[in-house]
């Protein structure tokens, strides 16, 4: 039955997007990724989705700070398995502008298991597209869907 | 109801919006900031790109015989300030934008140069030519100098032959 299940969803997988304490520019192109029909997301059967525990594919922006850090984790570990995680700008991976700053704890993959890099300041919508089909190879990899 | 169908006559006729990205290549916009590259030949290694990317992103090692410059894209945030500040143009943004890559391999996203130096005509010293079109700048409308030659000179030599030069065209006129 699992199975099964496996093999129907592996058409969409949805999108979630937790901000670390981002600037909100990466927000900005996500929102563009999925609102605007020239880059249109949901052709690779993709959909942002509002709750982590329908998710598949998470899509971390900005550079983890203390205050946010408990939270992002929380909501992380709600996805249900398995997940891939993708951090999109430069600020998941290095800390970025902000990095070494006093609130800053980043960056994320101490606390987190990252997939898939994006950088840019922000990402071009398209980079973030190839990320997201990038990601989506990665989970058919994780479902045993395709060999590799 | 008119509205509606002037509206679908028009997407009728344009056809899809979508870009086809990453199906069929796509287009890049003109003069959008892509991943840094750096010219070894003209790279001196004066450090003013290390010190005003205000993401860290750039390391420059000296060593005895030249420097390493280390360009990390996952920290760089593609403000073109090396490119702004770079005396000799040795550090440009250029329109490669696809970034994203495999976690795994996410220490090898860099843009590294290992440069050495070379030796002074004159004496011998090691140091880093003055890229020909700088020197060619700095020595323009002096037709007695041939910036080729004096951009392998180390900065006393330089000198030297500054004096020398000087000493020859005050001495020229008394001989005449």
């Amino acid at each position: 039955m699992s199975d099964i299940l496996n093999k129907l969803s592996v058409r969409s997988p949805w999108l979630f997007r937790i901000n670390a304490g981002s600037c909100n520019g990466c927000d900005v192109e996500l929102a563009t990724t999925a609102c605007i029909p020239r880059y249109d997301v949901e052709r690779f059967g993709c959909r942002y989705c509002g709750s982590p525990r329908h998710a598949d594919i998470v899509l971390i922006t900005g550079p983890l700070t203390a205050r946010v850090k408990d939270k992002v984790l929380k909501v992380w570990d709600e996805i249900p398995n398995p997940k891939v995680t993708v951090a999109v700008g430069i600020c998941p991976i290095s800390g970025g502008v902000f990095r070494e700053g006093y609130s800053i704890v980043g960056p994320i993959d101490r606390y987190i298991p990252v997939d898939v890099n994006v950088p840019g300041c922000p990402p071009r919508p398209q980079a973030i597209l190839e990320g997201v089909v990038l990601a989506k190879q990665i989970w058919m990899k994780k479902l045993g869907l395709v060999e590799g | 109801m008119a509205g509606f169908l002037k509206v679908l006559l028009r997407n009728a006729l344009q056809g899809p919006s979508t870009d086809p990205y990453p199906f069929a290549p796509t287009f890049s916009p003109k003069e959008i900031r892509g991943q840094v590259v750096v010219d070894p030949e003209k790279c001196m290694g004066c450090g003013i790109c290390d010190y005003t990317c205000v993401a860290g992103a750039i390391h420059i090692d000296k060593r005895e015989d030249g420097h390493t410059i280390t360009v990390y894209h996952n920290a760089c945030c593609r403000c073109a300030n090396c490119y702004k500040y770079c005396p000799v143009g040795a550090i440009y943004l250029t329109d490669n934008w696809h970034s994203a890559h495999d976690h795994a391999v996410q220490y090898e996203q860099i843009e590294q140069q290992v440069i050495t130096k070379e030796h002074c005509l004159n004496c011998g010293e090691p140091i880093r030519p003055i890229p020909l079109e700088l020197a060619t700048r700095l020595y323009a409308g002096k037709d007695d100098i041939d910036p080729d030659h004096v951009r392998h000179l180390c900065p006393k030599c330089r000198q030297m032959e500054d004096a020398r030069r000087l000493h020859n065209s005050l001495a020229k006129p008394e001989q005449a």
